[in-house]
């Protein structure tokens, strides 16, 4: 695993820890009690878990284990170079065998953009062990596709047969151009670095082309059976406490996609919107989230008892 | 040895996730080599293969217009969304492949072999990955005096006890027990045959992996058909419970000539439909359980009897900490509860298999366990010519343990059936 850089010590203190999943390693900060109840922060393309970097002291403070997991080919994980290891299908099962290696129990999966079918597709694996869900600018279905996935400026193009190389490789348009540029509340340059300097090795950044390849937008694309088999099992999350919060600002998920998750999940609550934030809103409005979450974890579970 | 290759069904397909372990873009850069090999696997697209761990493998050949195979690449398909089996299955399998691959192409295998030795490659479970119950565990089991023998396989030892002599009576047990459950059924039973009572992998005095992912259904039937191999048992009578009914029934369709009848209580083989109300809460409780207290279990599931704490404490002697019971640990989230879950479609072929089978079958049934009742039914359907039913009334889920010798004569009574003779 390579070594943090000094100058992100300060933003991101925490130990990164390792272990093998699926022949790769995945690095994972796993911070708090040992017998508080886990709480998993997964993060989406193309970030890590800098993302959560305000999400850790309050949860931890509050009792909780605080577990934010690099997926396999972001942040400090491996960054494996051939596309056909980089799946939805992949991604989940990376997820269930670090629940299993951690042999986590009573656990709670934080989940925004591919955070969301990740952390959900792999719960939905071991669903007994899954206590809560928190969704934040995510989908778990297909049958929506927003207006920014649709549109050919910019996204459609930017990951486009061949074209999306010129982009996403030669100019890498999001591995070093991406939290920075949709910032809301405006990103320091030693964060904006912090998000893009784990791609700065040379085709290190496969994951920021598969990712988009993997948006399933019509039947029989590379996503759409996988997102399928999540959707359909979605009514078993009834009995587990879920709580929405949206930052109606981003222009990937909209709030349409939080009406259509509340459908799915009636039991939910929220959408809390979140305004001043873009799509990483854990980014632009962190500490407000996570005492969202707190409150919301402490209220269902009575503190951070398993 | 050449790999049998076999076209999947689609529906199988569509259940698993394609890991590309082997990227090769430069095949033609020996071209004598990527021609063998085309030839060998009957021209450029994909083959599929079942490795001998049962893993399925698939080799694609890509022609970029040279008229020549000039890329390549091996994928192993694992359950879509789970991780996969462990790391030195995978190297094993890979080995085995590399091996013919180089006889196909023109290099000397042995040198394949030796040069994976040089580089430390190991096809057997790592230091430390495999635990085994320390012997003084076993030292107090009270009404059990079998001296415990041992099957090698796949570097695991498999513990069995054996009484008696004759034809095979292989008895399994299942969900968290051991050999022990059957003890009050081995003497009776052994005087009619040579009654073989193994302890699955995981359990009893068997080798217990520490990997969650070293266990699955397909690993559990491979390791009792390499046991009934070793011991090389045939017209065997199987007896069985719970996931030895899981087990046993796909291994009976695997193997079904090694078998002469079939005696299955309180068990079952799904195919992803039917999971009980009862069984989900177990599901749910067992997952969430630090460690199973397995005594206080069979206390509170057995119906008809109650156990000596020696008894209840023997079924807790194979694990001395919860590092030693993954296997009992994983298994409820590998019975098949949905029609999607790994393992649906297998027991789907199986029980299409098993439904043509005609040898005879008993089906004596504890009626006071909620978790299988409707498995009875099933198993009905499956086996049309099965022997009229018989419940063991008042006994529960452990039927061996709530009634072990009322259960043991009534088999003895079906076996001097003609039924049973098979006529």
């Amino acid at each position: 695993m390579p070594q943090k850089p000094d100058w992100l010590e300060p933003m991101f203190p925490w130990r990164q820890h390792s272990l093998i999943v699926n022949g790769r390693r995945m690095s994972y900060v796993d911070e708090g009690p040992r017998d508080g109840r886990p709480v998993i922060l997964c993060s989406g393309n193309p970030t890590w878990g800098f993302l959560y970097r305000d999400f850790i002291g309050p949860l931890t403070a509050a009792g909780y284990r605080a577990i934010a997991p690099d997926w396999i080919g972001a942040g400090y994980s491996d960054h494996p170079r051939v596309d056909a290891a980089l799946t939805l299908a992949h991604h989940v099962a990376d997820f269930v065998s670090l629940l299993d290696q951690l042999d986590l129990r009573g656990f709670v999966v934080v989940g925004q953009d591919w955070g969301g079918p990740q952390g959900v597709g792999g719960a939905l694996q071991r669903i007994e062990r899954l206590s809560g869900l928190v969704l934040m600018n995510t989908w778990l279905f297909t049958g929506l596709v927003g207006r920014f996935h649709a549109s050919p400026k910019p996204w459609t193009t930017w990951h486009a047969p061949l074209i999306g190389q010129f982009f996403m490789k030669r100019h890498k348009v999001l591995s070093q151009h991406g939290p920075s540029a949709t910032t809301a509340r405006g990103m320091s340059d030693d964060e904006a670095r912090a998000y893009h300097h784990v791609f700065d090795e040379p085709d290190s950044d496969h994951v920021v082309l598969t990712w988009p390849r993997t948006i399933p937008m019509r039947e029989g694309d590379r996503g759409w059976a996988d997102m399928q088999a999540i959707e359909r099992r979605l009514p078993e999350l009834s009995q587990i406490p879920t709580l929405l919060l949206w930052a109606p600002g981003d222009e990937v998920f909209s709030i349409e996609y939080a009406n259509r998750m509340k459908e799915l999940l009636p039991h939910a609550e929220g959408p809390i919107e979140f305004d001043r934030a873009r799509h990483f809103l854990q980014d632009d409005r962190g500490p407000d989230l996570a005492l969202a979450i707190v409150t919301f974890l402490d209220r269902s579970f009575v503190g951070g008892r398993k | 040895m050449k790999p049998e290759f076999i076209q999947p069904s689609p529906e199988e397909l569509a259940l698993l996730r394609p890991d590309p372990l082997l990227v090769e873009q430069e095949l033609d850069m020996r071209p004598e080599f990527a021609e063998r090999l085309a030839a060998a696997t009957v021209g450029a697209g994909r083959v599929y293969w079942r490795s001998r761990h049962d893993h399925l493998y698939a080799l694609e050949l890509g022609d970029f217009g040279r008229g020549r195979p000039s890329a390549a690449s091996v994928y192993g398909h694992w359950d879509r969304f789970e991780p996969r089996p462990p790391e030195h299955e995978i190297d094993a399998d890979l080995l085995d492949f590399c091996l013919w691959l180089a006889e196909t192409g023109g290099l000397n295998p042995s040198d394949v072999a030796k040069v994976a030795q040089f580089a430390g490659i190991k096809t057997v479970w790592p230091e430390g990955s495999v635990l085994r119950t320390p012997e003084e565990r076993f030292a107090n089991i009270p009404g059990f005096p079998y001296e415990p023998k041992y099957v090698d396989m796949e570097g695991l030892r498999m513990a069995y006890v054996e009484a008696g002599e004759g034809n095979p009576i292989l008895m399994l047990h299942g969900e968290p027990t051991w050999g022990y459950l059957y003890r009050r059924m081995i003497p009776t039973l052994a005087k009619v045959g040579r009654v073989i009572v193994p302890d699955l992998i995981g359990f009893g005095r068997s080798d217990k992996p520490v990997a969650a992912n070293a266990y699955s259904y397909k690993a559990h039937c491979r390791w009792i058909r390499a046991f009934i191999s070793a011991l090389d048992l045939r017209n065997l009578t199987l007896v069985c419970q719970d996931w030895g009914g899981l087990i046993g029934l796909r291994v009976l369709s695997q193997m079904p000539d090694r078998f002469a009848r079939l005696v299955a209580m309180n068990t079952g083989i799904s195919d992803g439909r039917g999971a009980t109300p009862a069984f989900e809460k177990w599901r749910r409780f067992s997952q969430r359980a630090e460690m199973l207290d397995i005594p206080a279990l069979m206390r509170s599931t057995l119906t008809k009897r109650k156990i000596t704490d020696e008894e209840a404490n023997s079924y807790q002697a194979p694990y001395p900490g919860k590092e030693y019971q993954m296997a009992a640990l994983v298994f409820p989230r590998l019975v098949p509860n949905r029609p999607d879950h790994p393992g649906a479609y297998d027991n789907k072929l199986a029980i299409e298999k098993l439904s043509a089978l005609t040898l005879p079958v008993f089906l004596p049934w504890g009626d006071q366990d909620a978790i299988t009742a409707p498995a009875e039914r099933v198993l009905r359907k499956i086996f049309r010519n099965s022997a009229p039913p018989h419940a063991i009334q008042g006994a529960g889920h452990f039927v061996q343990e709530d009634a072990g010798e009322e259960l043991a004569e009534s088999i003895m009574a079906w076996l001097r059936t003609p039924h049973a003779a098979g006529k």
